[in-house]
């Protein structure tokens, strides 16, 4: 028997009545239902009898709709069919919205790829050191001296140390030392030109059993040990005998010294506080053989044997300086000299372990760094920087979902009311922004790619995106998911919380007034941005302050020629050759430079009285000669400087005002004396009998040989000779020429011997490269920070103006003006940039005062810094958001108007 | 009438059997059959069957094709090559697991 028409017309009307709706079971369900009631009927039943009998057997309603569930759920539990539905609904929402969606992954992009890079440099820079096999038991013995009105923190120790230590304590396995006196002038034979290599160092043999340095060719156990023996890199292996063994051959330093190769390094990584290219066996070194416990000129490095505790080594050091070191200082300071009277006196001289991996971030010792290290507090700052950059951009994405959130709370609607659960909701939303964030990541990678070169630069680091490990990969992709669903997870969350019925019904008022959040959030980008602001524009206010203060000397126009020992005894007629120039105003041999020269000290005292604690005076001394000051430009203060016309003034010295002031002769320093010991007994200690004395004839006026981190200390000049390097003054508009010049006479005067030569104020200016570095470095990030959090401003106000139209329609119709309209839609972000400038300013405040204590001499931080940032902030948030304002304010009211 | 949790995990085994014996059948043309074969004693609910048939369309152990039959649509379904090997092996599973149970619960051979 067969259904009529009718009858099949009503069962799909009652069955869709009573919920059998989805497309993929509902044909199936009626065809079965119908089956079912043709053959009840065939029975003899009426229709509507054999129906309900059919339905009965499904279980009514309820067990109809639980079949259709179930089926559907069996499809949609298809994890790879789901995934794929999210997917494309992502992938359509995304590229519909383009203009926010290109918004949002730039913004990110330049996020993350700020991100990766920081991450890279924090990386190597907590590095450091780590390729050593041992590194966890090797220690550096750190020095702090506080005596006669000095405070030295050293990186050095005495010579015998190493040995002493080694002998005392049983935990101990070894020591070695480094020696660094400059560069070299290195050449392969007696014929060849002169090559200048700077990475040398004196070491004992025992340097490659304590540190990790391959070698190559030759004996790691043998190397070293004779005297006039070196080791060399592969590097320089390769420079001096490109085409033969390095090994056994011989190397010329300082056109003087033969050396004999005992063995081929593997170059040194970059990530190691030192990093030298020739060691030379420290057993050709005298001073490394000297008992002198009171002159600190070896970096030493102890490794511990295995399970050592060093801080309990550390506190057994001082039985050290008082068995080795206080009889020498005893002997030297007279005989009631105790090492507690020392202490109580105030005085200091005490050593310490620093561990080797710790040396690069947190070593920043003034005397004895192989190298300039690192600073922990960059890597801390950069850490934060590199994070608040990637909140900023997380910000944009979340702001711009929660804004837009009115024209997808119909979309809620609707998907809940087909059946959506609030999961599946928070899964689509999650899917958007993990998609978005992979996005970015590809994109940022490809930025960081174009962008590592130039950090590199600003850093002087030489970083590499990791392409070829496995990890960087697994490490973008755990990034991507987990920014993708730090920014996605309040925009799900607070999208797919809406209740359909009042979405659809339009009560939610959504949109632009709703945010507290938002605005918190704006608030927030600002404060980070102009934080950024205030502290680049602070730091190159500091910078400028330093290079623009009275320095005491003229750094403009003077060339240093460095290296002048080369020239044997030509220095003079070098010079003289030179100043036959009329451009060349003065000239002066010395390698003592108020900038990166060579450095000395030693201690003296008044003359008459006995040397104590209290009167004796660490100073720098300079070897000079006549022409000094008219060069350098320094001014005297009282006094004369040193003239050809008295002929005793190799008797004669010049203090500074810091060394006057110290030695207490304020009143009338002209002709008081001061006295040192100027010999060593052969065990190292001060020779008594040597006691010379120096008339004072001239104070010249203080002027900064250090960086300005430090106050000037006490210093003088005794007229001697030092052939350090030449500087000339010169007056010339044309500096090429100059150079060429003084090279044409230097090459006519040492033949094959490189010609190095710099300018002063060059020099000067790199004393301060840390800071440069840390200025760019923040200007770049500021920059950043200050993009993306516009790129965040511009695309919410472009969607006020979107959401306002028919509102700015209306007003220019009652006959609002542009710029009436311009300003209420930038009244509402403006007051949220003037509320972050608030909050920012004392927080900028606090950091910049915190970073300037470092400083003895410093800028004022005055309001203009934060007049300049809150302007520059707020002149590029204007401008960002009037482009929008603007747009939207000219819009003919029309076309807004026109489809109501 | 078979208590249904003997039934649950044999529905697949039936399906692909019966499929395999009849070529294509549609859903109420199945429930029929294996009443008819059971003699009444095994009933296929359709909250079972329906949910089943799809899961092995998804599986691609089945195909279906789609008849207008006047104002209905009729769905049937036969078995992919995949789900006829499948059949077979179900139902030798079944045997075998049959023997098991014969010999765990000690049953004497009637």
């Amino acid at each position: 028997m067969r259904l009529s028409n009718d009858h099949i017309d009503y069962i799909i009307k009652d069955l869709n009545y009573r919920g059998i709706i989805a497309e993929e079971i509902q044909n199936e369900l009626i065809d079965h239902v119908c089956s079912a009631v043709e053959k009840e009927m065939a029975c003899g039943k009426r229709f509507i009898d054999a129906y309900h009998a059919a339905l009965k057997s499904f279980g009514h309603t309820t067990g109809l709709r639980q079949t259709q569930q179930e089926t559907i759920q069996l499809e949609n539990q298809k994890v790879k069919i789901m995934l794929r539905n999210y997917f494309t609904i992502a992938l359509r929402n995304l590229s519909k919205n383009r203009f926010y969606t290109a918004i949002n992954v730039t913004g990110l992009a330049v996020g993350i790829a700020s991100c990766l890079i920081i991450v890279l440099f924090v990386m190597s820079e907590l590095g450091y050191d780590k390729h050593h096999t041992n590194a966890e038991r090797i220690y550096r013995i750190n020095g702090e001296i506080k005596f006669g009105g000095n405070h030295y923190m050293l990186a050095v120790a005495p010579a015998p140390l190493a040995e002493a230590l080694v002998q005392e304590f049983p935990e101990v396995e070894n020591a070695v030392r480094f020696r660094s006196r400059g560069s070299y002038l290195v050449k392969a034979s007696e014929t060849s030109d002169n090559i200048k290599e700077d990475h040398v160092v004196w070491t004992d043999s025992s340097f490659f059993k304590i540190f990790t340095v391959p070698v190559l060719q030759g004996n790691s156990q043998s190397a070293l040990k004779e005297p006039n023996s070196i080791a060399i890199s592969q590097k320089i292996a390769n420079k001096f005998f490109p085409s033969s063994t390095a090994l056994g051959q011989t190397l010329i330093l300082d056109n003087r010294w033969p050396m004999k190769v005992t063995a081929v390094f593997a170059d040194m990584p970059k990530t190691g506080h030192f990093n030298f290219d020739v060691l030379i066996s420290m057993s050709g070194l005298e001073e490394a053989k000297g008992t002198n416990f009171l002159s600190n000129n070896f970096q030493t490095y102890i490794l511990l044997k295995d399970g050592t505790n060093a801080r309990a080594l550390e506190a057994k050091l001082p039985s050290i300086v008082i068995k080795y070191i206080g009889p020498q200082a005893a002997q030297m300071l007279g005989g009631e000299f105790t090492m507690e009277k020392f202490v109580e006196a105030g005085n200091k001289l005490e050593y310490s372990l620093m561990p080797l991996t710790d040396i690069h971030l947190y070593s920043d010792r003034p005397i004895g760094e192989l190298a300039p290290n690192g600073d922990i507090a960059y890597v801390y700052l950069f850490s934060a920087v590199a994070l608040l950059i990637l909140v900023i951009a997380c910000i944009n994405f979340m702001n711009l979902s929660t804004a837009r959130s009115a024209n997808r709370a119909k979309e809620v609607g609707v998907r809940k009311v087909m059946g959506s659960l609030r999961s599946h909701l928070i899964r689509q939303f999650l899917t958007e922004s993990i998609l978005l964030s992979a996005l970015s990541f590809v994109l940022a990678v490809a930025l960081a790619y174009l962008i590592v070169p130039i950090f590199n630069e600003l850093s002087q680091k030489s970083l590499v995106l990791p392409f070829s490990t496995p990890l960087f990969y697994l490490v973008l992709l755990v990034g991507s998911l987990i920014v993708g669903i730090l920014a996605g997870l309040y925009p799900s969350f607070f999208l797919s919380a809406f209740k359909p019925v009042q979405v659809l019904k339009g009560q939610v008022a959504l949109g632009m007034r709703s945010g507290f959040i938002r605005s918190s959030l704006v608030v927030f980008q600002f404060v980070i941005s102009v934080f950024l602001i205030v502290g680049t524009i602070a730091v190159y206010r500091q910078l400028d302050f330093i290079q623009h203060k009275k320095i005491g000397f003229k750094k403009d126009q003077v060339l240093i020629v460095h290296d002048a020992y080369a020239l044997g005894d030509k220095t003079r007629v070098f010079k003289d050759e030179v100043k036959k120039n009329s451009f060349i105003l003065s000239g002066t041999v010395t390698g003592y430079l108020p900038v990166n020269g060579w450095r000395n000290d030693n201690t003296f005292w008044p003359e008459g009285g006995q040397p104590t604690q209290d009167n004796m005076v660490g100073m720098q001394t300079w070897s000079v000669d006549l022409d000094y000051i008219k060069t350098f430009g320094m001014k005297m203060m009282t006094g004369r400087f040193f003239s050809a016309e008295f002929p005793s003034d190799s008797q004669a010295v010049i203090l500074n005002e810091s060394a006057v002031r110290q030695y207490n002769f304020e009143q009338n320093p002209i002709g008081k004396k001061i006295s040192t010991f100027t010999g060593n007994n052969p065990d190292g200690s001060p020779d008594m009998k040597s006691m010379r004395s120096w008339e004072v004839i001239g104070v010249v006026e203080d002027f900064h040989f250090e960086s300005l981190k430090q106050g000037i200390a006490p210093l003088a000049f005794f007229l001697d000779g030092n052939n350090g390097s030449v500087a000339f003054r010169f007056q010339s508009k044309n500096t090429q020429d100059v150079i060429s010049t003084i090279e044409k006479s230097w090459k006519a005067l040492a033949p094959g011997q490189p010609f190095q030569y710099s300018f002063l104020d060059e020099d000067f200016a790199n004393l301060y490269t840390t800071e440069q570095r840390l200025g760019k470095t923040f200007a770049l990030f500021a920059g950043l920070a200050i993009m993306i959090a516009c790129l965040g401003l511009f695309a919410l106000t472009a969607f006020t103006a979107e959401q306002r139209t028919k509102e700015i329609g209306i007003r220019k119709v009652l006959g609002a003006s542009v710029s009436g309209i311009v300003v209420l839609l930038s009244k509402e972000f403006g007051k949220l940039i003037i509320i972050a400038f608030i909050l920012a300013t004392p927080v900028a405040w606090w950091a910049i005062s915190k970073w300037l204590e470092d400083y003895q001499y410093k800028v004022e931080i005055g309001w203009g810094i934060f007049a300049l940032a809150g302007l520059i902030v707020l002149v590029i948030a204007f401008a960002t958001m009037s482009f929008q304002s603007i747009k939207a304010a000219i819009s003919n009211p029309v076309k807004s108007l026109r489809s109501e | 009438m078979h208590p249904p949790e003997l039934l649950k995990g044999t529905l697949q085994t039936i399906i692909l059997k019966i499929l395999k014996d009849h070529g294509k059948m549609y859903g109420y043309e199945l429930t029929q059959r294996v009443k008819e074969l059971s003699a009444d004693r095994i009933l296929l609910t359709e909250g079972a069957l329906y949910p089943a048939l799809h899961k092995l369309e998804a599986e691609g152990l089945l195909t279906t094709e789609t008849v207008m039959i006047g104002k209905r649509v009729r769905k049937y379904y036969s078995l992919t090559p995949e789900g006829s090997g499948l059949a077979r092996e179900r139902v030798a599973e079944f045997i075998d697991f049959i023997k098991t149970m014969t010999t765990v619960l000690k049953i004497e051979a009637a």
